[in-house]
């Protein structure tokens, strides 16, 4: 239980330690991410760790992100193959969804969530659940508009409907929602439990709302300068200057420590997150 | 599609009754994996045997010629799962452990040995693998039906996805939307407004 890490394991009020909060890359340290947490300490007001370190692990691999770079669009492209090729062959919606979303994964683990987080954005992930619900349930009304049953393919006016209406639920209805769900599953447990962000605080549901999808990110990953110990506890966190400043520097952060991956994508975002970062660093 | 089906082996034998050494180390590769999720003490070597179990099963399903339940297997339980829980592992606290096995509760044990055996008595009464006269295969209302009318009532070849999407849609329907709500509840735990 106590960690192996002597300077958390030294640290027995984790929550109110600014220094803590103001090390981003808790997770690329070697020595506290090969552990898998065998080095956090057991919070002293018991609950759960996750809302203080939120950081994600993440640790830069030289031999993962080539693999993934190289695998990567072949199995999203058998994910659209087992999705499109259902009807004909072992497959379906379902299955593909599933491939597509575990090759959002395979990009996250190699590149960093928060990169990917930044990405693939919320829009998408909400979409494609939303969507897919929207279309399957939509396919199965227009029957019953034309006087017929729910999911009465032959009524479709379309050629072959009934072919194409299956083809339909299974490549726009069940492969989105899947996809989109599984995606969103892996982002919001990546992000953790949200002491603030429930419907309990007006504020920081307010903030949520009305600045977008990276808001809730200022309070996970702990305040890059270190000026706000109460990180992740205190109700006002939501609106926190600079979530682009939080994230961008650890974007900044990632991009430095890989100073190899030049004109890589990620290189980019993390070099224009960065400008951001500093930009914002000015303004405090 | 449907050719593959058919109960009888690459030689157009049936194929009944006898395990070939695939079929059996797939067994002993699913049953000692499964026991050691069960036993290992540690819960990231727990995830990880976890992942090993569901990509042997996955290859069982193969093997039995259900290719569909196969990707499901090997995307979700293998993928999928093993991924989430590693990530849920890595947001919490670890112990350490001084065993690598948790210490086997005797009447836990005896009561599973119990039921165990009680299954395998059912053994011998369950058709073959393969055999043309499994309720199974041999219905003419169901199974029959199925594979002789699939392509003319719906127009696509795989019988399975026929009968999830159209001869069962309603169901499926049920399924998508129970995924969807998965979602949704995972924000409203997590107090959470947006996925990403």
């Amino acid at each position: 239980m106590n960690g192996s890490a002597p300077d958390s394991g030294a640290d027995p009020d984790d929550g109110a330690d600014p220094d803590d909060g103001a090390d981003p890359d808790d997770g690329a340290d070697p020595d506290s991410s090969g552990g898998f947490g065998r080095d956090r300490p057991a919070r002293s007001d018991g609950r759960l760790d996750s809302d203080r370190r939120q950081g994600t692990p993440y640790t830069e691999s030289q031999v993962i992100m080539p693999t993934v770079k190289i695998v990567a669009p072949f199995a999203f492209t058998y994910g659209l193959f087992v999705t499109f090729h259902g009807g004909g062959s072992p497959g379906g919606g379902f299955q593909g969804g599933a491939i597509v979303a575990a090759v959002v994964f395979m990009i996250a683990f190699a590149f960093g969530i928060e990169a990917t987080r930044e990405w693939l954005a919320n829009t998408v992930v909400v979409a494609l659940a939303v969507g897919g619900t929207l279309v399957f349930a939509g396919i199965g009304l227009v029957p019953v508009a034309l006087g017929g049953a729910f999911l009465q393919y032959e009524l479709l006016p379309i050629p072959d409907p009934v072919k194409y209406g299956m083809e339909g639920v299974e490549i726009l209805g069940i492969g989105t929602i899947v996809a989109g769900v599984l995606m969103g599953l892996f982002f919001v447990l990546a992000n953790g439990f949200s002491d603030a962000g429930g419907f309990a605080d007006a504020d920081a549901f307010d903030d949520e709302v009305g600045d977008g999808p990276e808001t809730d990110e200022a309070r996970d990953d702990g305040s890059i300068d270190g000026t706000d110990p109460d990180d992740g506890t205190a109700p006002t966190d939501g609106d926190a200057p600079g979530p682009a400043a939080t994230d961008g520097g650890r974007a900044a952060d990632d991009a430095a420590t890989d100073g190899g991956r030049a004109g890589d994508d990620a290189a980019t975002d993390g070099g224009r997150a960065a400008d951001d970062a500093a930009t914002d660093g000015g303004e405090r | 599609m449907t050719g593959a089906l058919a109960p009888v082996g690459p030689l157009g034998a049936p194929v009944v009754a006898q395990v070939t050494a695939i079929e059996a180390s797939l067994f002993v590769f699913v049953v000692l994996t499964a026991l050691f999720t069960a036993l290992a003490r540690d819960v990231l070597a727990a995830v990880i045997i976890f992942g090993a179990y569901s990509l042997g099963m996955a290859a069982l399903y193969t093997f039995y010629r259900a290719p569909d339940v196969a990707m499901t297997e090997a995307a979700i339980s293998a993928g999928v799962t093993t991924v989430l829980l590693l990530l849920t592992l890595a947001k919490t606290t670890r112990a350490d452990h001084e065993a690598a096995f948790e210490s086997v509760n005797l009447p836990a044990a005896g009561a599973a040995g119990l039921l165990f055996g009680g299954l395998l008595l059912t053994m011998g009464d369950i058709p073959a693998v393969g055999s043309e006269d499994a309720p199974i295969w041999s219905n003419p209302d169901v199974s029959q039906w199925y594979i002789a009318q699939t392509y003319a009532e719906t127009g696509v070849e795989n019988a399975v996805m026929a009968v999830l999407a159209a001869f069962r849609g309603f169901d499926t329907f049920g399924e998508a939307v129970v995924v969807f709500a998965a979602g949704i509840a995972a924000l409203i735990v997590l107090h959470r407004e947006v996925f990403a």
